[in-house]
Formats: C-alpha cells, sequence, structure tokens
C-alpha cells in the first residue's frame, strides 16, 4: 500500500470510529488559538478531502449508465449469422450441460434475432438499428463483447458489477473510489445515484452502499424532480437568510464548546453545517437547467420538467463539472423475458429510445467541452440476455452471464476499439473475455488507482473491490 | 489442464522411475517415507502449522486430508493430491514445496509406489506434539494481584487500580472528576438513552450524600429502558431488521425476538442462559415460547425471494452469517477467513470451519404462533378455530362457482395495468407474470386470494364478502420466526473454496481444537447413531459459555467497555486473534473476564462495576499533555465525548420536546420520513406515518426494512442489519446536519419543544433561553453562552414581533387563532429551540 493510502486507511480504522477529533483538532491549533477558520474543515477531517493516487490518472470521473435488467446483447449489438440459422432448434448440449438458469430450461430453443445490424464510424463497430444515436458515436466508445459474469439473478448480479460481491453489504465502487481519492466537489457529495424508468433497481440502496466503509462514501441519491436531497429544503416557513442566521447562532455555541472542551469532532460539525447550508443553495443550482442552450437541450432530447434518462444524463455532466466523483444513471426495465411490457419488440424498442439518444448526447456533450478526457463512461447491465428464447406469449431471452456487451467512453478508454469475441451462437466468450473483476481493476486502474492496494481491513482481512481477482485488461487502454 | 494430461505426465514420471533404483526395492514407510514428508513438507504441514489445513506427519492426517481434499489416495498414486503436487504440472494444485529444488524423480517415485501398494503405516502411529498455542487470548484468563499504587486515594475499585497502575508507569495524571451535572446526563444516556429532567439535575446537583451517584446507576440500572438501551445494542449484533433483504425484500414479522431481548436484559438473565437460550432455546428441555422465541437470534438473517433463485444457495449463505456472527459475537474470532481456505493466521483449518457449520446447519426454519397471555385468557385462539371453520364452510361452497370466478379472475388480470401490476404485493406480482394455466399451485393460489379480497370480486361474489368480513375480524396473533433442530441431521461437507455446489469430505459437528473441548452431555444410546453424541448445537451453546472459554467472556466485557469509553481494551472487538490488536490493559481485561463468570454472568453487576469506576466518572475534555504521548485515549487518562447513537439521537429530541411515547415493546412503528425514500427501490414499501401515540416512540422500534431504512437512523449510522455488527461507526457529515435541522420528524419536536418551554419556562425570554438550554444539554450555560443565548432570544423576539407574517408562517398547524403577541412570542422559541437541537453537545453524550 501506498503511504498516502496508508495514512488514509489508518487515518479511518483509527480514528474515524473513535472521532476525527485529534487530527482536525491538531489542524485548528494551526490555524492558530482554536479558531475555527471560514473553510472549516481541513483535509484531515474531511473525509471527502482530495487525496493523492497512487499513480498518474487518466481520469478524474466516472459516469456510469447501468441498464438494470440486462439489456439484450443479441438485439443491440452481436448478429450471429448462426443463431439466426438454429433459431427454433434445440441448443447443442454441448453449450448447456451443467449450466443453471433463472427461468428456461437447458432444453429451450435458440431464437434469432429480427433486428438489422451495420458497421458504423470509421471504426466500423458493429451497432443495430436499435440504437441509432449510438452509431453516431460509435469511433469514441470502445464496446468489450465478452463480458463475463458469476451471477445469474438481478439482485446478487446488481450487486456484483457494483460491489465485486453478490452478497449484501460490500462497498460499491462510487465508495470505493471516493474513499480512495475523495471528491473535488466542496458543496455537492462526491458520489451522486440518478434514477429513471418505471421503478428503482432490484436490491436498492446497498447497489451505492459504502458497506463496511464510513458512511460519508456511500452514493447520494438525487431525485430528478423537486428537491433533489431529502431534506434540502428548508421547513415550512423559513427562509435562506433565516436558515443562515440560524446556521450561525448553532455555529458560535458549537465553537464555545469546541474551546471549552477541545474536541476537534465539534469542528467537523461546525463544517458540516457549513457544508449542508451551502449544499442547499448548489444542490438547487445544480437542478435548474435554466442556464442550458435550446441546442444542449434538444441534443440530449430533453424536456423542461419531465423527469427522463435524458435529464439525467445531462445532470450529470452538470454534476460533473462541479467535481462530483463518481455519478450513476439507473434506468429500468430491460429484464425482457417475454411477457407483455416484457418482450423484445415494442417494450425494447421503447426503451431503447428512452436511453439511446441521452447516452449518445452525453459523450458528444462532454467531448466538445473537454471534459470526456477526463471523464468514463460506462454503459451496461448486471448480464446479457441467452441465445435461447423463453417459452412465453412473445419473445423474450433469459438472464445470461457467459457473455454480454458494455461499452465505454472517455477517461483513457481506446476509442473505437472493439474487443471480445463470442462463439458462433454467442454463448461463450472465447476471445478477450473481461470479466466483472477486470473491468473494476482498469477503471480503478484509469482512476489512478491500484486496485490490490485500494483495500480496506474488516474482521481480520483486507477487503478489495475486486475480492481476490481481477486484472487490468491493457487492451482498453488508449 | 485436463485430467487426462496430468495423468499422462505422472505416467511418464513412473515410466522413467520404474527403471530406477527406488522401484527395485521395497519400500519402508518409516525409513523412507515419513523422513522424506518431514523434511519436504514438514515446515508448513507438520505440527507448528498446517496449512490449507493438511499436516502429513502421520499417514492418517495424510488421508483426512485438507482443503482440498485427501492427500493421498491408497493404491491410486496417480489420482493422490500429494503425487499431483510434488510433480507440480497441474494448473490447479500448486508445486509442492513451493521453494527449493523439490522432490527428484526418484523420490516422487518411491513416493508413488507406496502409495500404490496401499500407503501402509503402523496403526499406532501418533502425531508429533503440537506445541502450544501461545496466543494470548487463546489462555484462560487470569486473576492477576492487584498492582499498587502511589495515589491510593484515587481508585474507588480494582478496575481504577489497574488504570492507574499502568498511567503512574507511563507518568501521566488521570483526568479530575467531571461536572456532577455531567457524569448524571453520560450515566442516563449509557444506561437508559433518555436525558435526566432539568429536576432530576437539581437533585443530584444538590444531594450531598456520597453514595448519591450509586443510587442513581442503581435506579437506572432497574430502569425498563436500561433493557431498550442495551437490547439496542444485542441487536445491533443479532442483525435484527422487520423485512427479509435481498432484492424483494418483503416485510417479516419478528419483533416478538425484539421484546424478547429487552425483557430478558430488564430481568437480569444470566448472559449464559440468554446466550443458551438464543442459540438453542428450542432444544431445552420442554422448551417455554420464550425460549423458542429467543433462538430468533439466528434467524435473523437474510431470505432471497428473487424468482428464480437456488434456495440451497441462500440457505447455505444464511449458515454461514451464523458461522460468522457467532464468531464474532462470542468468540471474537474471523471464522469466515477459514471458509475457502484454511485462515491465514489463526489456527483455524477449512475443515474445522465446516465442523463448526455443521453444529448450525441441522435446523428447520418454522415460523411460530406466539399470542400474548390477554389473548389467551380472551378466549381469541378459540374465537379464531370457530371463525376459520365457517369460512371453510363458506369456501366449500364457493368451489360450486369455481368457473365462474376463474373467469371473473381471467377478466381483472386482463384489467390491470401496468402501474396496477407494479403495486401488487411481491408475491402476487410474481405469479400474476405467469401465464393463468402454467401456475403451480403456491402461486395459483396466492394470485387467487388476492383477487377474492377485491372490491369487484366481493361484489359480485357475495359470499366472498362474507368471507372477506370474517377474515377481518379474526384476532390478530403475532407470530415470530424461530429455529427448530432436525431429527434427522443433515450431512455437512467442506465447500471446497467456499463453493457450496463443491463437497469436499463429510464432517461432523466440532469446535477448534485450539479452544477447550465441547461436553456432550449424553452417551450414544444402543439404538443411536454415533453422530448423536458428538455433541449438537445445545451442547455447543453451553460451551460457548462455559466457563473454561477463554474468550467469550473477555469478548463480551471488552465490548461493554467499548461502549462505556468509546473504544474497546482490545480495539479490534470482533478478532481476538493472532491479527486482532493486543489489549492496552490485559490483566484489567482479564479481571473483568473472570469477574463476569465469577458473579454468575451478571452483565448489570459488571455495568455497576465499571460506571461507579472513578476512571468512567473523568471528564473528558481535551488535555494538551496527552495530544502527543496519547492522542486516542488508550491509556484512558480522561473520558471521551461520544455522538449518539441514531436511535437515542431521535429519542433525546423527543424526550426533550415532551412528545416521547414511552411503551415498551410491541411491533415496529411508522413514524414521519420524508417523501421520496423508495423512489430507488424495486418495489415500493408500505409506509404510512403513524399519527397517534406510536409516531412518537423511540427510535429502536422505528420498522426497518433492510432494502431501505428509515433515513434519520442510516444517516447518523445505524446498522445496515445485514450482518452482525459489534461497532458502529461515528460519522459527521452534511446530511446529518440536514436531518437534525429540516427533518420533519425533527421539526415536530422544535415546535412541541417550544410549546413545552411556553408553558414550563419563566416568561423572560432570556431566562426561557437558559431553561431550554437546560432541558437539552443537562447542564448550566457558561458566561460566554449565556451572553450568546441571551443575544440569540432577543434577537429572534425582535425580529417575529416586526416580522408577525413570517411568525405566522413558521407556526405549526392549527395555532391560527394565536394573538399576535403570542404567535411572535411561540415563533421566536421554535427559532431558539431548533438552534439548541442543533447543537453539537444535544447528540453528544456531553
Amino acid at each position: 500500500m501506498s503511504p498516502s493510502l496508508d495514512i488514509t486507511r489508518r487515518h479511518f480504522l483509527q480514528d474515524c470510529r473513535i472521532g476525527l477529533g485529534g487530527m482536525a483538532l491538531a489542524s485548528l491549533l494551526a490555524e492558530g488559538n482554536g479558531q475555527v477558520s471560514a473553510a472549516g474543515s481541513s483535509a484531515a477531517s474531511d473525509p471527502l478531502a482530495v487525496r493523492p493516487t497512487h499513480f498518474p490518472a487518466k481520469a478524474k470521473n466516472v459516469i456510469f449508465l447501468f441498464m438494470a435488467g440486462g439489456p439484450s446483447q443479441f438485439e443491440l449489438f452481436e448478429p450471429k449469422e448462426k443463431l439466426q440459422e438454429l433459431g427454433g432448434q434445440q441448443i447443442p448440449q454441448s453449450f448447456v450441460a451443467n449450466k443453471r438458469f433463472a427461468f428456461i430450461k437447458q432444453d429451450a430453443k435458440l431464437l434469432g434475432c429480427v433486428r438489422k445490424f451495420a458497421k458504423h464510424g470509421e471504426s466500423g463497430q458493429v451497432i443495430s438499428e436499435c440504437l441509432p444515436h449510438l452509431q453516431t458515436v460509435a469511433d469514441d466508445i470502445c464496446t468489450l463483447r465478452a463480458m463475463k459474469t458469476d451471477v445469474f439473478n438481478h439482485g446478487p448480479a446488481k450487486f456484483f458489477m457494483n460491489t465485486g460481491s453478490p452478497l449484501f453489504g460490500r462497498p460499491s465502487m462510487g465508495a470505493w473510489i471516493t474513499y480512495g481519492i475523495g471528491s473535488e466537489s466542496k458543496n455537492l457529495p462526491g458520489f451522486v445515484v440518478l434514477q429513471s424508468g418505471p421503478r428503482g433497481p432490484r436490491g436498492g440502496a446497498p447497489n451505492w452502499g459504502s458497506g463496511f466503509l464510513p458512511t460519508s462514501y456511500q452514493g447520494v441519491p438525487f431525485r430528478s424532480t423537486g428537491a433533489p436531497i431529502l431534506n434540502l429544503d428548508n421547513p415550512k416557513g423559513i427562509a435562506r437568510e433565516e436558515q443562515e442566521r440560524f446556521i450561525g447562532a448553532v455555529n458560535s455555541l458549537n465553537k464555545l464548546r469546541l474551546t471549552e472542551t477541545g474536541d476537534g469532532e465539534i469542528a467537523t460539525r461546525i463544517a458540516s453545517y457549513e457544508m449542508a447550508f451551502r449544499m442547499q443553495a448548489s444542490a438547487p443550482e445544480l437542478m435548474d437547467l435554466a442556464g442550458e442552450s435550446q441546442e444542449t437541450m434538444q441534443l440530449y432530447g430533453v424536456e423542461k420538467g419531465k423527469p427522463s434518462f435524458a435529464m439525467n444524463c445531462l445532470l450529470a455532466r452538470r454534476l460533473i463539472e462541479r467535481g462530483t466523483r463518481f455519478v450513476q444513471l439507473y434506468h429500468t426495465d430491460w429484464d425482457h423475458h417475454g411477457n407483455k411490457g416484457t418482450e423484445l419488440g415494442e417494450s425494447l424498442d421503447k426503451i431503447c429510445k428512452e436511453t439511446d439518444q441521452g447516452a449518445a448526447a452525453l459523450v458528444k456533450d462532454l467531448k466538445r467541452r473537454g471534459l470526456l478526457k477526463d471523464t468514463i463512461v460506462v454503459w451496461g447491465g448486471e448480464f446479457g440476455r441467452t441465445p435461447q428464447g423463453e417459452v412465453r406469449d412473445l419473445p423474450g431471452r433469459d438472464h445470461h452471464i457467459e457473455s454480454f456487451t458494455m461499452w465505454l467512453a472517455g477517461g483513457g478508454v481506446k476509442p473505437g476499439l472493439s474487443l471480445g469475441k463470442t462463439d458462433e451462437i454467442g454463448y461463450y466468450g472465447v476471445e478477450d473475455q473481461v470479466h466483472v473483476h477486470d473491468l473494476h481493476a482498469t477503471i480503478l486502474h484509469l482512476m489512478g488507482l491500484d486496485h490490490l492496494k485500494l483495500t480496506f481491513r474488516l474482521q481480520g482481512r483486507d477487503f478489495r473491490l475486486t475480492d481476490v481477482h481481477g486484472k487490468v485488461v491493457e487492451k482498453m487502454l488508449a | 489442464m485436463a485430467v487426462g494430461n496430468w495423468f499422462r505426465v505422472i505416467l511418464a514420471v513412473l515410466c522413467a522411475s520404474a527403471a530406477g533404483v527406488a522401484c527395485a526395492e521395497d519400500v519402508d514407510y518409516l525409513r523412507d517415507i515419513k523422513p522424506l514428508l518431514a523434511e519436504q513438507c514438514g515446515k508448513c504441514h507438520g505440527p507448528k502449522k498446517q496449512e490449507i489445513g493438511l499436516r502429513l506427519d502421520t499417514t492418517a492426517s495424510a488421508l483426512r486430508g485438507g482443503d482440498g481434499g485427501a492427500a493421498i489416495v491408497p493404491g491410486k498414486a496417480a489420482g493422490s493430491l500429494l503425487i499431483t503436487a510434488v510433480i507440480g504440472k497441474s494448473e490447479t494444485v500448486s508445486k509442492m514445496p513451493p521453494e527449493g529444488a523439490g522432490l527428484t524423480e526418484a523420490q516422487i517415485a518411491l513416493l508413488s509406489k507406496w502409495i500404490d501398494a496401499g500407503a501402509k503405516a503402523p496403526a499406532d502411529e501418533q502425531p508429533l506434539a503440537a506445541p502450544e498455542n501461545k496466543h494470548w487470548a487463546f489462555q484462560p484468563p487470569v486473576r492477576a494481584p492487584l498492582p499498587s499504587v502511589r495515589d491510593a486515594a484515587w481508585p474507588r475499585g480494582a478496575i481504577d487500580t489497574f488504570l492507574l497502575a499502568r498511567l503512574e508507569k507511563e507518568g501521566v495524571a488521570p483526568s479530575t472528576a467531571t461536572e456532577k451535572s455531567t457524569l448524571l446526563r453520560r450515566a442516563y444516556l449509557d444506561l437508559v438513552g433518555l436525558l435526566p429532567t432539568p429536576a432530576e439535575v437539581a437533585a443530584f446537583e444538590a444531594d450531598p450524600a456520597p453514595d448519591a451517584y450509586e443510587k442513581i446507576v442503581d435506579r437506572l440500572l432497574a430502569s425498563p429502558h436500561y433493557g431498550e438501551r442495551w437490547g439496542r445494542h444485542w441487536l445491533d449484533m443479532a442483525r435484527y431488521a422487520d423485512s427479509n433483504g435481498y432484492t424483494r425484500d418483503f416485510g417479516r414479522q419478528i419483533w416478538k425476538y425484539r421484546e424478547w431481548v429487552i425483557d430478558s436484559i430488564n430481568h437480569g438473565q444470566p448472559f449464559d442462559q440468554f446466550t443458551v437460550e438464543q442459540i438453542a432455546g428450542d432444544m431445552l428441555d420442554k422448551p417455554t415460547p420464550e425460549q423458542l422465541t429467543a433462538t430468533g437470534f439466528h434467524r435473523n438473517t437474510l431470505i432471497n425471494e428473487e424468482g428464480g433463485t437456488d434456495q440451497e444457495q441462500f440457505r447455505v449463505e444464511a449458515v454461514a452469517d451464523r458461522v460468522a456472527t457467532t464468531g464474532s459475537v462470542f468468540l471474537g474470532l474471523t471464522l469466515g477467513c477459514a471458509r475457502c481456505h484454511s485462515h491465514k493466521y489463526d489456527p483455524i483449518s477449512q475443515i474445522e470451519y465446516y465442523e463448526f457449520f455443521a453444529l448450525l446447519n441441522n435446523c428447520d426454519e418454522p415460523t411460530i404462533e406466539v399470542p400474548s397471555n390477554l389473548q389467551i385468557a380472551r378466549g381469541e385462539l378459540e374465537k379464531r378455530t370457530q371463525m376459520r371453520a365457517k369460512v371453510k364452510e363458506l369456501e366449500a361452497e364457493l368451489e360450486k362457482q369455481r368457473m365462474q370466478l376463474d373467469e371473473a379472475q381471467k377478466a381483472w388480470e386482463k384489467t390491470v395495468t401496468p402501474q396496477q401490476r407494479a403495486r401488487l404485493p411481491g408475491p402476487v406480482q410474481v405469479a400474476y407474470d405467469m401465464l393463468f394455466e402454467k401456475r403451480d399451485a403456491a402461486n395459483k393460489k396466492l394470485i387467487e386470494d388476492y383477487f377474492r379480497e377485491t372490491d369487484e370480486a366481493r361484489k359480485a361474489f357475495p359470499v366472498l364478502e362474507d368471507i372477506f368480513k370474517l377474515k377481518q375480524g379474526e384476532p390478530n396473533i403475532p407470530t415470530t420466526m424461530i429455529l427448530r433442530e432436525r431429527d434427522k441431521p443433515r450431512e455437512t461437507f467442506v465447500h471446497k473454496r467456499g463453493d457450496f455446489l463443491d463437497h469436499g469430505a463429510k464432517v461432523h459437528g466440532g469446535v477448534p481444537a485450539v479452544l477447550p473441548a465441547m461436553q456432550v452431555k449424553r452417551e450414544a444410546t444402543s439404538g443411536e447413531s454415533k453422530d448423536k453424541a458428538r455433541g449438537n448445537r445445545l451442547d455447543f451453546a453451553r460451551w460457548l459459555v462455559a466457563g473454561e472459554n477463554p474468550l467469550t467472556p473477555r469478548v463480551v466485557m471488552n465490548r461493554d467497555w467499548q461502549k462505556f469509553f468509546g473504544r474497546g481494551l482490545v480495539e479490534t472487538e470482533d478478532d481476538f486473534g493472532t491479527q486482532g490488536s493486543l489489549p492496552t490493559h490485559p490483566e484489567l481485561l482479564d479481571y473483568l473476564a473472570r469477574e463476569f463468570v465469577e458473579v454468575g454472568w451478571d452483565v448489570k453487576r459488571m455495568h455497576r462495576c465499571v460506571l461507579t469506576s472513578a476512571a468512567y466518572r473523568q471528564s473528558s475534555h481535551w488535555r494538551t499533555d496527552l495530544a502527543e504521548r496519547d492522542p486516542q485515549n488508550k491509556l484512558l487518562a480522561r473520558q471521551s465525548r461520544l455522538r449518539l447513537d441514531s436511535e437515542i439521537v431521535r429519542d433525546v429530541a423527543l424526550s426533550a420536546a415532551g412528545l416521547l411515547t414511552n411503551v415498551l415493546g410491541g411491533p415496529s412503528v411508522f413514524p414521519p420520513q420524508p417523501e421520496g425514500v423508495y423512489d430507488f427501490t424495486q418495489d415500493p414499501k408500505n409506509w404510512k406515518a403513524a399519527t397517534g401515540a406510536d409516531r412518537y416512540r423511540r427510535g429502536m422500534y422505528t420498522h426497518f426494512w433492510r432494502s431501505a431504512p428509515y433515513p434519520a437512523l442510516t444517516v447518523f449510522d445505524a446498522p445496515n442489519g445485514n450482518v452482525t455488527c459489534t461497532r458502529r461507526i461515528r460519522s459527521n457529515t452534511p446530511l446529518q446536519a440536514l436531518t437534525l435541522a429540516n427533518d420533519e420528524a425533527f421539526v415536530e419536536c422544535v415546535q412541541a419543544m417550544a410549546q413545552r418551554i411556553i408553558t414550563e419556562a419563566p416568561a423572560d425570554q432570556v431566562a426561557r433561553a437558559e431553561y431550554t438550554f437546560r432541558l437539552c444539554l443537562s447542564r448550566a450555560p457558561t458566561a460566554g453562552e449565556r451572553e450568546q443565548l441571551a443575544q440569540l432570544a432577543r434577537q429572534e423576539t425582535e425580529t417575529f414581533t416586526k416580522d408577525l407574517a413570517a411568525a405566522k408562517e413558521l407556526l405549526p398547524k392549527g395555532l391560527e387563532s394565536l394573538t399576535s403577541t403570542q404567535a411572535s412570542e411561540l415563533a421566536a422559541a421554535i427559532s431558539l429551540c431548533r438552534v439548541i437541537l442543533n447543537l453539537d453537545e444535544m447528540i453528544t453524550r456531553e
């Protein structure tokens, strides 16, 4: 472990649990006479203070577009001639011996795909007609076509994609990264979660939880209408000036107590109230899209006052601009099993329409603003879908963990790259397979963090985002 | 590497060596093999160390094997892991020994020959004596003689003498005793989690009796709220919650267990019985409903109800959690480390892990009804039986209309919109998603039952209305989740690399060899299988609290110490193994552990012992002389200021406001929470804020959904209830500020407190501010604080007298008829109360 992170770790193991007291006080004393400066927080007492990376970073921020439910790679990215040919037939036994599935039986029949595919951009990335906007940024994205995960149920698989473990209660990638290097924002949380679609993602809060890391690192859900954070608005009847007066009174009494007891926790409390007050102003400012040009709104396809995935994409850019380290967008529901409302026909069209433009616009907008080089955009779900169809009323596919597609853009990822091949029916990855642990290791690497060194000791063990696995995928690096 | 490949390698080696000298002679185990294994493997697989749980100093232990299974298969050298390892060409088995030249071909051939010939060894072969494990925590606690101290006046008891001896050695003086008011607040918050009233503070300050404080401590220990406060600590470890966790996170009923914890602690149940009933209450002779309820401790594990999951996988996960929890809570051991491989640091092999696992792997998980005495006395059970019989009759009658009912249900299902579908209860949704004809019996019934209670169904079929009414009128008998030992034991196997599908050797229940043996109370009777005498969950429960167990009393005393002083004598409260930290005061810890067992595991008595010590009574003020010497306060030359636990943050606000509903036990309640908590969950949760007395219950009774817990609890670091929590972190964040300042629940407290002080406090605005300060912080303000309070009171009064509209904006609903003077007075009081409720000290022990 590098010295800097070692200090961080010791700081949390020894000081945070007992209190940030000692270190905060030391920094206050250094400022003279125990007087608290206007800034209040010092690096030591601020768990989200920017901390050095293990080695120079390629990227500063992450925007993870989480396509909850598991998008079908066969309808979006992976045309398979052989699958078309064998459609309606039983899958050869060699593929499915000893496999378990959530719903289908081993003998389910293969399902061909009715979507049309073409190569796009100079790079010739293969993308289906379902994602016309993504086609226009084909040369900016890196597609991983042989992704692999370990778990085939939604909840555990989401935990796995987010935390590297199928179990409840491990720290998520956003938490690990803010724990490792803090956040640039002084007025907004370092890790923000946005949600669109008919309902929340399965598994809920542990997907962006801090697990055993201090709660300062958990993702803060922002709602896209009204006040974005719980309790952000003043209680009824309290104007901003009154709130300022109130914070002033609280803090001046707190300062007296600080002088009396010398407990640095009080200094942190003072800083917390100040930041809360700033957040009350900066969060609504973040949500206020009045300053965005008509052209930008059209680029994303945002309609004023109407929450959508596109609006969340725009908010993600605004968050990154304001220094938030990690933004995660969830959009439900890609779980196309083949019931009414969950089939690969109209339902898939609908969800593609909801997400395609916003995602592509985000890449374009970041690029033209010079932000893409510092920002990793990740698109994908918790797993993919089977080459077999389900026996339901309408066309649909079951959960598939052996191979699926994700894409990344920006932040030191090689643009225009198509990495990974699957077998002739798209069942298994056969070349350049990228496991979820490898993806995590690579994202950390781009952020300047060594996944082997970013650890937290618990119950006698040093835990990592990548557990005991993961290797950086060198081929993905620009 | 495919199996065939390494087989060929071995064959090649065997053939190559077949021509050599070694094969020409007979192999003698004692002469040829034993010294070879000792030399090449003994360092890591001998009596001293057993990497991957394997030792090779006897043939029997080689046969028993390690994490990967048996090391040798007699008669089959080619299929023996030992041979694969020493050849070192396998992709799945590491080359052995990992360093050095390794075995020569001749040596490998010799080994192979011995195995092929049946791996014969003398029957009386004895393992080499293991060096004694010297790790401190595995030694029995010893009562050391009291050290001598120079300042004989300071210590009030043995605790102080031990601490002072160390301080004197370091040349550090303890801190002076804190003010009486601070001490009182500290004791109240630590023992009952509530504020002392200003009158109680005044009475205590005025009481000159030398044992005034001791009397208070005794009173608090006898208070029913002591059970709530310490019950909540226990619930952290029991990972209590009101829902099943994972993705669907449906609700569950297990609050009777919470009630049992509170009652047991209040009744002063000795910790050994407290433990036995929770781990194995169902196996006691004729268990009472309370003893059955107690086994809920290990029913607080998660349940995965997602469609398509492998139930066995998550049952195994729950048992693994029980092992890890038992290890952390009672033994301070990180047993979970040995799930996939033998423990890297502590003397626990993977086999021992699964022996431990086996003890907890043999129960069913039923839910039972636990009617209250009142319900029994009222004959509610009989009443319900009659009602159910009537329902059955009606349902039989209904069967005649089966066709019409099915048709009506099909028609109804077609009208369900996606929005309505999303609002169906989770399990019903799952059934709804299946085709009508394809539903299995359980799912068919689920949705049928749901449909038959809809308004339209009841209108169309009057019998359904009758049934509905009968069901609605049924007495509500609470249920709870318990353990029940199976008659036929479940087989337990080692899970290779922790994979529940990959079975290794079969194991029987047992405890790690490094700890004292488990006493098995019964002999196997003639008709009984041998397994029964091997020790079961009940023997195990008794073993946990057997006097000779060196860990449990130390671990429990250390954790309680942590609550009173902010850190344990052993800082790693859940790891007493070799990777944990050493005790700062080993003799004191041993004293507490011995004393605890000798006073009959009487927790209250031990708490009294700590609370009445001089150490506990010290001031918590920061000392510059300790800043560099002891920044973490390991020497305990002062007390600590500790942020209150999340539930207590709520409790103190409610009690200062005079709103607190002081009812003990019962089902969980629903206080108000901000809008939008479930925007991010898979299924919207049911949360209708209570409007009556239940709106103001203590924080510990707040309904806890694991996937979306009550925000004001998590923001102050309440544990998530997914795994055991033996120590809460204490964060300090802006979201906490927003919660205290703006959350509806706290705003209500502020409003009520303001009305309270207007009635109770002197009319003078400055005196009123001081009164509020005392009410919330249990002490008088200092001169500086008094000045600021006065300024604040004047400023707010002035503001709201001038701006009556602003004042009226602030008032709670229903007070529109106040006069303008009253309105501005109340508004100023609200501002004042809001400031004081938000002070750091309000949510801190002192």
